[in-house]
């Protein structure tokens, strides 16, 4: 736990002192304007509080991919991935701290997009099932951060991943189906998208807005909270051979 | 009790990336033995694998062949029983968190090191005024200077309370007396029980902090000795000081089998350095033939041994 806290607090006085980590948090509001603006042009009332939910969940995989996917990979060039193997606290702990605390962060792109809603459109979001909302957004900052931690583990071992970080955003919120849901990609996509815990995420959350009740809640909720521990155990693997490949070959440290 | 470090026959080989590389044999098949509470200096060139041996024994490098254990543990399969009893001091400016201040980088390692969070701050006061960075604990480490940082690598390697040290370079950036404090400090902690394992190129530093040093290069161990002594397991290389020598008795001496070079010193006098055993006594024998009796011998200095052994070879590694 001392690790897991220690990483924890190490990642928010690192955002305290370098807040380009928050960057996610500037354009949330502006991905709710312009979802708002679109169904309010399309006349569809009902899906404004679809186009405020999506921004929160686009903030907290961009914040895994592009600040948490690094985490490893930064430690690596300044030097710090030595010393901290070398310490008693598993390295998947201490990262399990600093992605706890990313996600954290993430969440609060809710508040911005309930604030911009309200202030520029006049609209908010229904909590009809605020317990549920609640419990889904959790199960969903888990399950991005077990992803998270096998993005870790494989940037680490890639040159350009950054490139491939640029590109992997987008093919996910449509996957994802954060703002358009799933139901209406192609057939062939849909089997692809039931892998991806993000379309189970967006359902769940966008069923929590609507006033009738929301079926098989706690069973959605769950295969949330599976297929999150299904990435959280493989990037644990990954992490683990990923090491042992760096310690065998020398590679901990950039020279 | 187990020594502090033992290392048996290790051998590591790093395999070339690309085709063009060559593979490089970083250590080779050394054994070395660092009883408890022993500072043993590490002295070699860039290149001679001492990095290697502090990262094979630090645990963040495996060995390719051989066995190294730490208070008895193996360093390779017993990595969790290893890691609590070590600090490790690598040399440069990376490592340290730099938009952190020295406080917060401190007290984060603390905590990888499961102090409870009382003892993380105790500990990280004291150690920032153990390395005279107490005034300069709030501010952040990108501000600080090469040798302050350096200060702060070596008070992270203490905030564990580490039984054993490792020092890799650990005054690169430091000014003569932030040097001269280190060594001090180095003094202390010897005092405190800790056993060190200090690899470095300074030859004062390793003369005046450690009890034994071991020469390395090219991956192989090629003496350990105290340094005082270390001139007398090599006492092929005496010296012999002499005044009023002619210069055709000079000139005849240096055209002797292991005779490396006959200088001349400033006050007249002159210096033969020999590099072979019984050279010594036929330069005497010489001297004394050619009647002259103010003669001097000497075993060579630390940094004079480890030219010899090492090889003026310039900036080649």
């Amino acid at each position: 736990m001392r690790g897991f806290l220690a990483g924890f607090g190490l990642e928010l006085r690192i955002v305290r002192a370098a807040p380009d980590a928050l960057m996610p948090l500037l354009t949330a509001p502006l991905f709710a304007l312009v979802f708002l603006a679109i169904v309010r042009q399309s006349g569809r009332a009902d899906l404004e509080a679809d186009a405020l939910l999506a921004p929160v969940l686009m903030t907290l995989w961009w914040v895994a991919l592009q600040h948490a996917g690094h985490l490893i990979t930064g430690d690596r060039w300044q030097a710090l991935l030595e010393p901290v193997i070398a310490t008693p606290t598993s390295l998947a702990t201490i990262l399990l701290g600093r992605i706890a605390a990313l996600m954290g962060l993430g969440l609060l792109s809710f508040g911005e997009v309930l604030i911009v809603g309200k202030l520029v459109f006049g609209v908010g979001v229904p909590f009809e099932h605020p317990v549920e909302m609640a419990l889904t957004l959790l199960a969903t900052a888990f399950a991005t951060a077990g992803t998270a931690i096998a993005f870790a583990a494989v940037f680490v071992m890639t040159r350009n991943a950054y490139t491939f970080t640029n590109s992997l955003s987008f093919p996910l919120y449509l996957l994802g189906g954060v703002f358009v849901p799933v139901a209406f990609l192609p057939g062939w996509i849909q089997p692809v998208s039931s892998g991806v815990f993000m379309s189970w995420s967006a359902d769940l959350l966008r069923a929590t807005v609507k006033r009738d009740g929301i079926g098989d809640f706690w069973s959605r909720l769950a295969m949330i909270v599976a297929l999150g521990a299904a990435s959280f155990l493989l990037g644990r693997l990954i992490l683990f051979h990923v090491l042992a490949r760096m310690r065998a070959k020398g590679e901990l440290a950039t020279v | 009790m187990p020594d502090a470090v033992e290392v048996e026959d290790v051998t590591r080989v790093f395999e070339p990336r690309k085709k063009k590389d060559e593979r490089v044999v970083a250590l080779d098949e050394v054994s070395l033995t660092i009883p408890e509470g022993e500072i043993h200096g590490l002295l070699g060139p860039n290149g001679a694998g001492k990095t290697t041996l502090v990262k094979i024994l630090s645990t963040v490098l495996l060995p390719t062949s051989g066995r190294a254990r730490v208070c008895g543990h193996d360093v390779v399969e017993e990595t969790k029983a290893v890691r609590p009893l070590i600090g490790i001091v690598f040399g440069g400016e990376r490592g340290l968190y730099w938009r952190l201040t020295g406080r917060q980088n401190l007290e984060y390692w603390g905590a990888l090191y499961r102090l409870p969070p009382a003892a993380v701050r105790e500990r990280t006061r004291t150690l920032l005024e153990r390395v005279g960075l107490a005034d300069r604990a709030d501010q952040r480490v990108e501000q600080y200077s090469r040798g302050m940082k350096q200060r702060l690598h070596l008070a992270r390697g203490l905030i564990g309370d580490a039984k054993v040290l490792f020092l890799d370079e650990p005054t690169t950036g430091m000014d003569p007396i932030a040097g001269r404090e280190f060594r001090t400090l180095i003094g202390e902690l010897k005092g405190e029980g800790r056993t060190i394992l200090l690899a470095t190129h300074d030859m004062v530093e390793a003369e005046t902090v450690c009890d034994r040093v071991t020469l390395i290069d090219r991956g192989k161990i090629i003496a350990t000795e105290s340094p005082r002594s270390l001139g007398h397991v090599i006492s092929r290389f005496q010296r012999v000081d002499v005044e009023g020598a002619p210069e055709p008795v000079l000139g005849r001496i240096a055209a002797l089998e292991g005779v490396s070079a006959v200088t001349r010193t400033e006050d007249g006098g002159a210096r033969i350095e020999v590099s072979e055993e019984g050279a010594t006594a036929e330069v005497l024998r010489r001297l004394v033939d050619a009647g002259v009796t103010s003669v001097r011998t000497s075993l060579p200095s630390l940094e004079e041994v480890y030219v010899q052994l090492i090889g003026e070879r310039g900036l080649e590694v």
